[in-house]
């Protein structure tokens, strides 16, 4: 009984680390650019065909994540750059960007079906097997995910927090007029932040194809859970999100494994509107 | 007569001689069918974003809805359709106001992340046993809807035309209804609501009661469209929430324009129509539409509606002083 | 220095600034003195890049500036100093002090100019780990000019410095502010209180009603009866 509650215990906190890097990349783009991106969803399967298509041509996991990454930098680059850009002049330009986003994320999942079929497509993982330690059986997939997770999140604070860049991307979120005055280009670190978002979002996906496989409309779970995530972690606040994400990470697991896996959804949706009735800032409700 | 009002009278007065040409093409009549009721789900949803300004993604939620409402009360209590698609807009209504409470004090995006979950949880929901024990059918759906009735007379798909006039009046009262709304001092308040809430509460409207107001009026209309859809093809599936029908509905939105009424409606039929001629591309069809939805957005975002009227933005400004005026000589 | 040429420049309908001109000479400490809501603040934006005038030049340099970005704007020397600070509350005092050298040039001089500044305003160097919304009005103040030094920039728009400051404190940052001038920077200062100032001024300019109503030095001004009943209400 321990044994299976703390096998339940780690696959949470490997969903968690997974769940960390989702929400963050949406915490970062709502916090810098107030734009919510409906397309989230479907960058993460994106990130999901890219691996597929680039391991299916022969390149392997090396060739995945030498290609694969600086594509959805670009796909969220331009995203920013054509989609949400023109939007701005706009005094509507909020509902602006969240109808053209849902338009993308349509857009998207449907071209995927198009090219790749309505059926779920998979690579192998990087590293197959399990591992034993003790009485534990660690599927060694999982083990990558959480450590390539974990080592993404220490890089993206690292930037966030050492570089010029990553400090202005901070700046422009915690205020813009103020970014302005120290000489941010503000239009350029909205589109740098989407480009990273898609960059941390799809590389989830990567991640996660040998274990979920791709299909066109999963973004969607995605993109619920996430926000769910932010929400409660509060709109906007990374810190916020990164421990909401392990949070809900283990409460998913252990929902899904005492009732059922069908349950989880409802347990999604009971945050959410728990969060926002009683406390709608959530957690940490500032930037971070 | 305003100018909203000529337009909507005259293309409805084309639309009803339609069938006289049409009336031995089922395919087509099943169409413009559609498309009337569809309108009115349109226009419902232009109401509640494009004149209120709260983004919800419900429509194709209340929608649903209001069809499986419809569909299980006249099945399991045997009322009378017409009862049932009254009870159904009622239903709605009442959930459209239990959704728009949480929403009440939430910014723009999270509305549309709520509305949008409600939406995303109802398909489970109508799959799961819980979903099953209150009579949706579970996975399968209900099958057997029970036909309107008139008199003698059982309406049935095989003779589209006493459907076509049917909906055609329940759609134009029903556009009728949000136009008077529209046009009333909820319509002023509502605007007031979209472009200032500070503003708005500064000079006493309760914005709180207006979004209520305005959820419940949308999700009424669209529940009641949704159970006349139900009656119509007799059936009910959850498959109706699959993206695909919330899509063209975006696309009648924003091609028809927002908050010009009857944008909305005009850009349903046009939707419609290039739905159906774009039929023959198949799978590629929904991302033609996405991109459409996409280029619409960035290059033409009053739709079709900014080319057919002036420019709305004093109207804000305007509707505001009209707004203040009143509330002030009321003192 | 900079020059400004008949600049015109508003908010949607409402016109905020009407043919204003004036120039600063290099190293010159300028004052911009006039009521509220005139269009101060409006002006020392439009030069920084931060708000586009509608018509009308602005010269830096001899390069024409009212076209470009705000962020090419830093990047030539121009550094705006807002009445409302703008700081970045979730980061710490040296945190925002190290975003002040953001822009290319003030990069590699960024130890020097920490140093400098630390040293002109201790208090920081106390808060150095604080959050900047922790930080006192006083302290808040001075962690603005501090960052704005920290752009390396050679003319400095001072948007009401002393604002909300106790009295000991606003003849601190006078005092500061004349350091800075003494080093070599170009300064155009908007404030209110005249007198503390007169001294220290290469020449005042009247800002009414979004036109510059009177130019001169110190000595005109103070024997200007106009000037002397519109502002200082004598």
């Amino acid at each position: 009984m321990l044994q299976e509650i703390i096998e339940v215990l780690i696959s949470g906190i490997t969903s968690g680390s997974i769940y960390a890097m989702m929400a963050l990349g949406m915490a970062l783009v709502y916090g810098v650019t107030k734009v919510f991106n409906f397309a989230y969803g479907s960058f993460y399967t994106m990130g999901g065909y890219l691996a597929y298509v680039v391991y299916s041509s022969g390149l392997g996991h090396l060739g995945v994540f030498l290609i694969t990454l600086p594509v959805l930098f670009a796909a969220g680059w331009w995203t920013e750059k054509l989609a949400i850009k023109p939007l701005r002049k706009r005094d509507d330009w909020e509902m602006l960007a969240v109808m053209v986003t849902l338009g993308l994320a349509l857009f998207l999942d449907n071209l995927h079906q198009v090219i790749f079929g309505p059926f779920k497509k998979s690579i192998p993982a990087l590293v197959e097997g399990q591992t034993h330690v003790g009485t534990f059986v660690f599927s060694n997939h999982d083990v990558t995910i959480l450590v390539a997770a974990l080592l993404s999140m220490l890089f993206f604070v690292l930037f966030l927090n050492k570089s010029y860049i990553g400090m202005s991307v901070r700046a422009v979120a915690q205020n813009p007029i103020g970014a302005q005055i120290v000489g941010v280009a503000n239009n350029r670190i909205f589109a740098y932040t989407f480009a990273l978002s898609a960059v941390l979002v799809g590389t989830a996906g990567v991640l996660l194809v040998p274990k979920y496989y791709v299909h066109p409309f999963g973004g969607w779970d995605i993109l619920v859970k996430a926000w769910v995530i932010t929400a409660f972690g509060g709109m906007g606040s990374l810190k916020g999100s990164f421990y909401a994400a392990f949070i809900l990470g283990i409460v998913e697991a252990f929902v899904g494994w005492h009732f059922g896996l069908t349950w989880t959804i409802f347990a999604w949706f009971t945050v959410l509107l728990g969060t926002l009735i009683i406390r709608p800032q959530g957690l940490f409700g500032t930037w971070g | 007569m305003r100018q909203d009002l000529k337009i909507l009278i005259g293309f409805y007065s084309v639309l009803a001689f339609w069938p006289l040409f049409f009336h031995n093409n089922p395919g087509i009549m099943h169409i413009l069918i559609l498309c009337l009721l569809w309108g009115v789900v349109a226009a419902s949803w232009d109401l509640i974003m494009g004149f209120a300004g709260i983004f919800t993604f419900g429509q194709v939620a209340f929608y649903v809805i209001g069809g499986y409402g419809s569909a299980i009360l006249t099945r399991t209590f045997g009322i009378s359709p017409w009862l049932g698609i009254l009870a159904a807009g009622g239903i709605t209504a009442i959930i459209g106001i239990l959704v728009g409470l949480p929403c009440l004090r939430l910014k723009g995006s999270y509305v549309a992340l709520v509305t949008f979950a409600v939406h995303m949880i109802l398909e489970p929901f109508l799959k799961s046993e819980p979903g099953r024990a209150i009579g949706t059918g579970g996975p399968q759906g209900i099958l057997d809807i029970p036909p309107l009735t008139f008199f003698e007379y059982t309406y049935n798909s095989m003779e589209p035309v006493p459907w076509f006039y049917t909906v055609f009046i329940i759609s134009f009262i029903s556009l009728f209804i949000i136009y008077k709304i529209i046009h009333s001092n909820w319509g002023l308040a509502f605007l007031t609501i979209r472009d200032s809430e500070v503003f708005a509460r500064s000079i006493g409207v309760n914005d709180f009661k207006y979004k209520l107001i305005v959820f419940a009026i949308s999700a009424f209309i669209t529940g009641m469209i949704g159970a006349v859809y139900a009656h119509y093809v007799g059936m009910m599936s959850h498959r109706l929430l699959g993206l695909d029908f919330f899509l063209i509905l975006m696309v009648m939105l924003v091609l028809g324009g927002m908050g010009r009424f009857p944008g909305a409606v005009l850009g349903a039929f046009i939707a419609v129509f290039i739905s159906e001629e774009l039929r023959i591309f198949e799978t590629y069809r929904n991302v033609i539409f996405g991109a459409m939805v996409i280029l619409l957005v960035i290059f033409m975002p009053q739709g079709i509606a900014g080319f057919l009227f002036s420019d709305n933005k004093l109207k804000s400004t305007r509707n505001l002083m009209t707004l203040m005026n009143k509330k002030l000589s009321k003192l | 220095m900079l020059e400004v040429n008949a600049v015109n420049t508003g908010y949607g309908e409402i016109e905020v600034l009407n043919d204003v001109s004036l120039e600063i000479g290099e190293g010159e400490l300028r004052i911009l003195l006039g009521p509220n809501g005139h269009g101060k603040s409006t002006l020392l934006k439009t030069i920084c890049g931060l708000h586009q005038p509608t018509s009308g030049s602005i010269r830096f340099n001899g390069e024409e500036i009212s076209k470009l970005t705000s962020d090419k704007i830093v990047e030539m020397g121009i550094t705006y100093i807002a009445e409302d600070r703008e700081l970045f509350p979730e980061m710490t005092v040296l945190e925002n002090l190290k975003m002040g050298a953001l822009n290319r040039n003030a990069r590699n001089k960024a130890k020097k100019n920490l140093d400098y500044v630390l040293d002109l305003f201790p208090r920081l160097e106390e808060r150095a780990k604080s959050f900047a919304s922790t930080l006192s009005g006083g302290e808040a103040r001075m962690l603005a000019i501090g960052r704005g030094l920290m752009a390396n920039s050679q003319f400095l728009a001072i948007d009401e410095p002393s604002l909300g400051l106790a009295p000991i404190l606003r003849v601190e940052v006078f005092n500061k502010i004349e350091e800075i001038h003494q080093s070599g920077c170009g300064i155009l200062l908007v404030e209110q209180n005249m007198p503390q100032l007169a001294e220290i001024a290469d020449m005042v300019y009247l800002l009414e009603e979004g036109k510059i109503v009177f130019s001169g030095d110190k000595e005109t001004a103070l024997n200007n009866k106009d000037f002397k009943e519109a502002f200082l209400g004598i």
